[in-house]
């Protein structure tokens, strides 16, 4: 999401924290119906993860994930938020992602992301992804958390992205946050700012591989490119539930051999609407 | 763009009982009255969303998740993958027409599965503790101007259980002027104890005759003033061309009849069995009328739920949307995917009990700004719980980019209006059975979005379980009285795919049976 209110300094944000308390709950008291509180509507979103570049290890007991995002956005600060089990592990690797991306791609002859010609035209034509850093990393246990920080920072949301939200939180996930920005921003949906996120890595329990869930529409692209890496100790038949395979090898990593299934493409965003049509908003009263 | 590696490893069609097994990852706790299995039927289909598959012909695996309960405790699923001219597959010229395809409905005794497609093919029975096939019921010789045959889903139930009902007939080809027509419309009783069966012929009643919709999804039994019946739900599906298309191309379709409610009354005496209408329902003016779940205990009539649809669930996905896109334009676009509904939907309510008759219905659109009042996009699941005081409904949602123009034409004026429609998520909901109202619950907890449509309530004296299945998803467990708090749920990689092929679209049914 874009955030139209990223820093606040002294007492102004002690007022603006307790307007969104008391806005989250009126929606609350009212069922979580936006037409109650109708500017947690969000404002004109364009910010989407655009390309993805993951590692899924499973060692038969736990699941760990590194990767890298292409971030694309309208604005100049943003966050990311993504849902995780209550008991992983998440934390900023940058080097050791970038390591192991390499050692991989470096092993079977792959060019990561490169290989996949969208990804080669969306820097062709929008330049080249820049360095961004995440900051101020927090969890949310419950959705009025998550909606007061959107408040909080003036970003909104939608009923029916919360909804799915709500339904992780319901399966004992957690939502992890971070903000990031860029120094060119844009103000363009068609030329939207290119950002690479830092290496990021997640581990949890877990006796069987578990994918990622499909990302929501951000307004900005209605698929996202990527390219996922499965290491297994065994070797596996397991395959993607959205992209094709498109290598099979063996690799070593840190002083550990792994089967490697890769597998790449363009994978659609949930919630996609049709051309021309606006985004979710409250309901129009009758004249 | 990229080569399909697994598409070049030439894997072998299914033979007959193919099977696989493995275990699924639980994370919180599967309920002691959870102790049996959940079954579902599944469309399987290539991940390259380009290749044209009528979605009513896909490969069907069958997937049987036995539960045992604790703290996590543990689900093992065991996939079977079904022939479609099981069991005499080898040697068969390739034929668009098939004995059985059964990736729709689940009809399910204590030890006994019969399983059955959304619109054509005949029921598979399958053994529930070897989880492998026993026979296919077809009781009608298909011939080369009706080489398939149609059969309901969703059987009756005697009020004992041991009598299942269900219809069946042959498909005669398409000719010029003509569409596709049911022919020898006939009535299936099966004696789930003996085996044995009784047929009789249909005669359709005088006012709705006509032989193109002459198609029945689900069938229920309910008994007055001693005598027996069942009701057919006419969904008045109309098929143009009885064979998948060779080349998709954008077609007219001729749109569908309003649903009707044929009723039959069992007469041992005869071989042929005259239907009549139900009063009331043709004027509701609903499409598709597809899904129930009946209260006949009173033994008086019956309380009977369905939905009408709103979709031409005859057609598929292929050409260009209702924005004009082309399918290139659109990467959540399935060639030959389950059809998006044109506008949202409606659950009835119809009691016919001590000689009165009152019909209720529930149908909304989805208003983002108050999703607490929830919707009827797309409505596909019924079921009262072990009270009979409420009832569970699912709603798939619309997904507005997949509608075709083609067959968004043929219903003109009811199409939502495209310009304003966004995508809608799916929801289940409970309702509370006497009013047909939602059962609004101030803590939310009378409905859940985002989740998969089939679902089975397992329990009883009330205490009731609702459980969810999407193999991308896997399964959740949610305490029938709140549904913001799932109880456990479980996950493997391994429900996803196989090999090169994913289960698309979601599996639409889930049953439960006790072990």
């Amino acid at each position: 999401m874009a955030l139209n209110r990223p820093t606040v300094s002294g007492p102004e944000f002690a007022k603006i924290v307790a307007s969104a308390s008391a806005k989250v709950e009126k929606l609350e008291a009212n069922n979580w119906d936006f037409d109650s509180v109708p500017e947690i509507f969000a404002r004109k979103q364009h910010a989407d993860v655009l390309a993805k570049e993951a590692i899924h290890l499973h060692d038969g007991r736990t699941m760990t994930r590194l990767g890298r995002l292409v971030l694309g956005g309208v604005g100049t600060h943003f966050n990311l938020m993504g849902s995780i089990p209550s008991d992983a592990t998440f934390k900023v690797a940058t080097e050791y992602t970038d390591h192991a991306l390499k050692q991989i791609n470096q092993q079977v002859g792959h060019e990561g992301l490169y290989d996949v010609p969208e990804y080669r035209q969306i820097e062709k034509k929008f330049g080249q992804a820049e360095q961004v850093e995440f900051s101020n990393y927090g969890l949310f246990y419950r959705a009025k958390d998550l909606v007061q920080w959107l408040l909080i920072h003036d970003a909104g949301c939608f009923p029916s992205t919360l909804e799915t939200i709500v339904r992780r939180f319901a399966m004992g996930n957690v939502v992890q946050n971070n903000m990031y920005s860029t120094k060119h921003p844009s103000k363009d949906p068609k030329k939207p700012s290119l950002m690479r996120s830092p290496g990021l890595l997640v581990q949890f329990p877990s006796k069987v591989v578990e994918w990622m869930e499909q990302p929501i529409y951000g307004g900005l692209v209605d698929a996202t490119i990527k390219v996922e890496h499965l290491l297994t100790i065994k070797p596996t038949n397991i395959s993607h539930p959205y992209l094709p395979l498109v290598l099979e090898s063996k690799v070593r990593l840190v002083g550990d051999d792994y089967y490697l299934r890769t597998y790449s493409g363009l994978s659609p965003k949930e919630a996609l609407r049709g051309p021309g049509v606006s985004q979710e908003a409250p309901t129009k009263k009758k004249r | 763009m990229n080569d399909w590696l697994e598409l070049e490893a030439e894997i072998a069609p299914p033979t007959p009982v193919e099977t696989s097994r493995f275990d699924l990852y639980v994370r919180g706790e599967i309920p002691s009255s959870l102790a049996g299995s959940l079954i579902v039927a599944t469309s399987r289909r290539h991940k390259n969303r380009s290749l044209f598959s009528r979605w009513h012909d896909s490969q069907a695996d069958l997937l049987k998740l036995d539960l045992f309960p604790g703290r996590p405790g543990r689900v093992s699923a065991t996939f079977l993958a079904v022939d479609q001219n099981w069991p005499s597959s080898n040697g068969h010229e390739p034929s668009p027409f098939y004995a059985t395809q059964p990736n729709h409905g689940l009809n399910c005794s204590p030890d006994t599965v019969w399983a059955t497609n959304l619109l054509f093919g005949a029921p598979l029975e399958v053994d529930l503790a070897s989880w492998r096939p026993r026979r296919i019921l077809r009781y009608l010789e298909p011939t080369s101007d009706s080489p398939q045959v149609t059969s309901t889903s969703h059987f009756a139930w005697s009020l004992d259980g041991r009598y299942t009902y269900f219809h069946q007939s042959l498909l005669e080809r398409e000719s010029e002027g003509r569409q596709v027509r049911a022919a020898a419309l006939t009535l299936i009783e099966l004696d789930t104890i003996t085996g044995s069966e009784r047929t009789w012929r249909i005669i359709p009643p005088a006012d709705d005759a006509s032989a193109e919709g002459a198609n029945f999804h689900s069938a229920f039994y309910y008994e007055e003033g001693g005598r027996q019946f069942v009701g057919l739900l006419r969904t008045g599906v109309v098929l143009e061309t009885l064979a998948p298309h060779q080349v998709p191309t954008e077609h007219l379709v001729t749109p569908m009849e309003p649903s009707t409610i044929w009723i039959i009354e069992i007469q041992r005496d005869q071989d042929a069995l005259h239907a009549f209408l139900l009063p009331g329902v043709r004027a509701l003016g609903g499409f598709a009328l597809s899904h129930l779940d009946v209260d006949a205990s009173s033994r008086d009539g019956f309380v009977l739920f369905a939905n009408c649809k709103q979709a031409d669930v005859a057609e598929e996905t292929h050409g260009k949307n209702l924005y004009g896109e082309s399918p290139e334009e659109v990467p959540e676009h399935y060639s030959g995917m389950n059809i998006e509904p044109f506008n949202f939907g409606q659950v009835i309510r119809y009691s016919r009990q001590g000689g009165k008759t009152s019909i209720d219905s529930f149908s909304r659109p989805y208003l983002p700004g108050k999703t607490s009042l929830g919707h009827s996009w797309l409505p596909i699941n019924v079921q009262l719980d072990s009270s009979k005081e409420r009832l569970f409904c699912s709603f798939n949602g619309f997904r507005p980019r997949l509608l075709p123009r083609h067959v968004a034409e043929a219903y003109k004026d009811l199409v939502a209006d495209v310009s304003q429609i966004r995508y809608v998520p799916p929801l289940l909901m409970r309702f509370n059975a006497t009013s047909l109202e939602p059962d609004t619950d101030p803590k939310r907890r009378h409905l859940s979005y985002a989740e998969p449509v089939a679902f089975a309530l397992v329990g009883d004296s009330g205490n009731d379980y609702v459980c969810t299945f999407a193999p991308d998803v896997g399964l959740r467990i949610y305490d029938a009285n709140d549904l913001t708090t799932m109880v456990g749920y479980a996950v493997a990689a391994e429900l996803m795919t196989y090999r090169d092929s994913h289960y698309r679209p979601m599996p639409a049914h889930m049953a439960f049976v006790p072990r």
